[in-house]
């Protein structure tokens, strides 16, 4: 690995919900790395903030959110003194998205063809045969067959792992640079998702971009991720190379979701889950988040803020085993 | 998509045999018979029957009505009124296309603003512009047309002379006197549906604009216009089956809006023929009126298939 | 307090619903609160400007325009409320049974026959109606009506395929909710079940739409008024009272042509706020048919 800047760093991010005077901070100082090429995980609970952190780094976060504090870096640029034209110039063509439900995604009143062939001319000088031309090429590369025919239908003629297949040649249509990918395969049937699965690994292999992958799903990570980072109540509270955090997890959260993976050959019983639910979306957090539901919390975690550790390029935040 | 609108515009001509047998079957039910009228009170009852055979109108309704129905499809005739012995073709089409130009340019012109300050609203959440149109549409709601053109009457015809008080001029005069002469009616019908389709788009649009595939749309990079494009493309479907309601009540409407600027249109020649107790004619223009309604729907339902081809698949 | 104006739906909705209030008090209190009698004629005060004796000024026959504007609330605001109570009697029954019984072909026929019926404007029905049966009283049977209480009727009967069409769609998917079935398992008899427990449900967007089409009714009783054809002179309404201003518009007697129409303005966007409110806080799926979301 190279030693110059990653392709997106964050740094402290901060997003805050709220109106007016009142906002809440409900992703409290997220820091993330994703070098080029590489796939970044990023796991946690609904509610965990990954998907508005994930937005953020888009600009597009929703009305009554907004980043409160924190940089974020993509290829030296920092995103958040873009003027919008400026910022979305780079949607699309550098930054790109696929969300998690792809028949709400896709706009229900133009054939998918002609969405990616807008996409397309937004961004390169092509003539529209040629763009057209590209459309086909792109359908065909997420592995549509009769990418002619197909392109020509609306999102509600196709099936649900098509239309994710469009999504993904919608996104990588300009080749960006990095491809967030927000939970691509929880709206999908178990099968179809593994060649969802198998379709996006490829793509990303062939077109060389970097990925951030969105997921509660610990398999998926495992399966496609070089590193990953652990999400919990808005923070990271674990990162580093997926073998390391998968095989010796260091934050007390980790090992438990771990533990809650039902297995082949865990044996009968009562199947393990992590007591409590997670803090209510908005509110003032003191000291570690997840203390009331661990199963190594000390006295001092509820109060006070847990230490950042590195060790290797493997991050937890937790007070466990320190002096 | 063909099947859709066939089966629409089945439904719709169901609907225009409908209300017209039942109008034909009022006009000539009532105690006050053309015969009577004619005739007069003294009219003895030779005289009166004498009338209804030279008239045909002592065969069954149903005949009469195939008779009327058949006349009107394959000759595209009226027929000829009972009381004024005029033909209601030539009564009808010299007053039609007066009120048609007033409605077609109140509506164009309804629909072009309606559908700039509606986006405009939209796009501008909570700024001035959203305020005042929002203002407006209220206004233009609950204001109604004919006090509106009296309010305008008196305000810009008697106090300062910019618009004639009444009447059209004629294009013959020249185009200048005859915009100046339908811009007031013109206003005043097309007020209160600017209203509505203001409003209409604005929540329509605001309702597209929040949903998932709009967020896709921004996340690829397009440029804000054709953003706007993607979502009008959905928003503006009930704004289009609305308008095409409008385009029809507007032609109802224009009925008081004539007598208040003493213009001889449609309803002149309704509100003509009910003090002349003309009820065939009465009919007839009615027919008209349905007429209009039915295709201006139709229309509709045509274009917005076209905007939207997922209603084309869709049931009706 | 905040819980009246929370359940008109709103600070507008709130306001509406003051306007309407005032509006029927004044219609009530009508021969208390009306200065002159509004059928009074003075030929000696005719054409009067407004101010001194006569608030509103006074008419062609010198009556004076406030009393009459004043009575002209009764005539509007019961023609309009007695239609309305006629649609939904009728309506509502005919859209809860088409909705519950599900009579097939009967039920489809007759929901059809309603649209076509809707198909053309009200305002046109009415005026194509009056117009035929005449202006003036007409005998029926032992019962003498006037114009009045015709415009009412035909009004009303013009009004059930839009209450039937909005009972209809809530009765029609309530009457496949899983406690309609319980309800049946339990023995209830069918009209049991539609009156207490699909009704209650369907009475929401029934009323948002009531309020809706009393605003209209003000208008539409006001437009045939307009044209002769409604409420006959020298009984005041708004309508009637405009069509005469029409002979003085350009002489210059702008009372008689801005308070009647002021009125008219007044209570129906009194009518339309309030109808806006209760939609917001009844109907927020905007499940009412109608021009004005």
């Amino acid at each position: 690995m190279t030693s110059s800047e990653p392709l997106l760093r964050i740094d402290g991010l901060h997003i805050a919900f709220g109106a007016r005077d009142r906002w809440r901070d409900v992703v409290r100082g997220v820091d993330l790395r994703v070098e080029a090429g590489e796939v970044v995980g990023l796991v946690g609970e609904s509610g965990s903030g990954k998907s508005l952190t994930a937005l953020s780094i888009m600009r597009l976060l929703p009305p009554g959110a907004r980043v409160s504090s924190g940089r974020l870096i993509f290829d030296g640029v920092d995103l958040l003194a873009l003027r919008e034209p400026a910022m979305n110039t780079l949607r699309g063509r550098d930054i790109a998205m696929i969300f998690q439900d792809p028949l709400t995604a896709l706009n229900p009143a133009i054939p998918v063809g002609r969405q990616i062939f807008d996409s397309i001319r937004t961004h390169q000088p092509l003539s529209r045969k040629a763009a057209q031309a590209r459309v086909e090429e792109l359908l065909d590369l997420v592995g549509i067959a009769h990418p002619k025919e197909r392109a020509r239908a609306y999102a509600h003629e196709l099936s649900g792992g098509m239309r994710q297949r469009v999504m993904t040649a919608l996104a990588v249509s300009s080749h960006p640079k990095l491809l967030i990918a927000d939970e691509p395969t929880t709206a999908l049937d178990v099968t179809v998702q593994a060649q969802v699965m198998d379709m996006l690994d490829r793509i990303r292999r062939e077109l060389g971009i970097a990925v951030l992958f969105i997921s509660h799903n610990l398999d998926l990570i495992a399966q496609i991720c070089d590193r990953v980072s652990v999400m919990y109540a808005g923070r990271v509270v674990e990162s580093g190379a997926v073998e390391a955090v998968f095989d010796e997890p260091e934050h007390p959260y980790t090992r438990q979701l771990l533990r809650c993976i039902p297995r082949l050959d865990g044996g009968t019983g009562k199947m393990p889950t992590i007591p409590g639910l997670p803090p209510r979306f908005g509110t003032v957090l003191t000291g570690c988040a997840f203390a009331p539901r661990c199963e190594s919390a000390q006295e001092r975690c509820a109060g006070k803020e847990p230490p950042i550790r590195r060790a290797f390029g493997h991050v937890s935040v937790c007070w466990e085993g320190m002096a | 998509m063909l099947s859709l609108f066939l089966r629409r515009a089945g439904f719709s001509l169901l609907s225009l045999l409908l209300v017209s047998f039942v109008l034909f079957v009022l006009t000539r039910s009532i105690p006050d018979s053309p015969a009577h009228i004619v005739l007069g009170d003294e009219a003895t009852d030779a005289q009166i029957a004498q009338f209804d055979h030279d008239h045909g109108l002592d065969r069954p309704i149903l005949v009469q009505y195939g008779v009327w129905l058949q006349r009107l499809v394959f000759h595209a005739d009226l027929g000829q009124s009972f009381t004024t012995g005029l033909q209601m073709n030539t009564q009808i089409g010299q007053t039609l296309p007066v009120t048609l130009e007033l409605v077609t340019v109140a509506f164009a012109v309804s629909v072009v603003i309606s559908l700039v300050l509606g986006t405009a609203s939209a796009v501008l959440r909570d700024s001035p512009i959203d305020y005042g149109a929002r203002l407006i549409a209220v206004l233009g709601v609950s204001i109604p047309g004919f006090w509106l053109a009296l309010v305008l009457i008196l305000a810009f015809a008697v106090d300062r002379e910019w618009f004639p008080p009444g009447g059209v001029s004629p294009l013959s005069d020249g185009w200048q006197d005859h915009l100046l002469s339908i811009a007031l009616p013109c206003f005043c019908l097309g007020a209160f549906y600017m209203a509505v389709l203001t409003r209409m788009t604005r929540s329509s649009l605001l309702d597209v604009l929040g949903l998932d595939y709009m967020r896709t749309a921004r996340a690829s990079g397009l440029h804000p216009a054709r953003v706007l494009i993607y979502a009008l493309r959905n928003a503006l479907v009930p704004v289009v089956t609305i308008a095409g309601v409008s385009f029809g009540h507007m032609f109802g409407w224009a009925l008081i809006i004539e007598q208040v600027f003493n213009i001889n249109g449609l309803s002149h020649a309704l509100l003509v023929a009910i003090q002349a107790r003309d009820y065939a004619l009465v009919q007839a223009v009615v027919m008209v009126f349905t007429l209009v309604f039915v295709c201006a729907n139709l229309c509709a339902d045509l274009l917005n298939a076209t905007l939207n081809p997922r209603l084309a698949s869709a049931p009706a | 307090m905040r819980r009246i104006v929370n359940s008109c739906g709103g600070a507008a909705g709130f306001i509406g619903a003051c306007l309407v209030f005032g509006l029927v008090l004044v219609a009530l209190g009508a021969p208390w609160i009306a200065p002159y009698d509004p059928l009074h004629v003075s030929i000696e005060n005719q054409l009067q400007e407004p101010g001194g004796a006569f608030l509103f000024g006074t008419d062609q026959s010198g009556r004076d325009v406030l009393s009459r504007v004043i009575w002209g609330t009764r005539a509007s605001i019961e023609v309009s409320a007695f239609a309305v109570l006629i649609g939904l009697v009728f309506g509502v029954s005919l859209g809860l049974v088409a909705g519950f019984y599900r009579g097939g072909w009967l039920e489809q026929l007759t929901m059809r026959f309603l649209d076509a019926i809707a198909a053309i404007p009200i305002l046109i029905w009415a005026i194509a109606l009056v117009g035929i049966f005449g202006v003036g009283d007409t005998k029926l049977g032992g019962i003498t009506l006037g114009n009045e209480a015709k415009l009412m009727i035909l009004l009303g009967l013009l009004y059930i395929p839009t209450l039937a069409r909005v009972t209809y769609t809530t009765a029609l998917s309530e009457s496949q909710a899983n406690y309609v079935l319980a309800r049946r398992l339990q023995g209830t008899s069918g009209v049991r079940i539609m009156f207490s427990d699909v009704l209650p449900n369907c009475l929401s967007p029934v009323i948002v739409q009531g309020t809706l089409l009393l605003a209209i009714g003000i208008i539409i009783e006001a437009s045939v008024s307009f044209v002769g054809l409604g409420v006959q002179p020298p009984t005041p309404s708004w309508g009637n009272m405009l069509a005469d201003a029409r002979n003085y518009l350009l002489s210059g007697e702008w009372w008689l042509s801005v308070f009647p129409g002021a009125a008219i303005s007044v209570t129906v966007i009194g009518f339309n706020l309030l109808g806006d409110g209760l939609r917001d806080r009844l109907d927020p799926r905007h499940a009412t048919a109608s021009l004005t979301t």
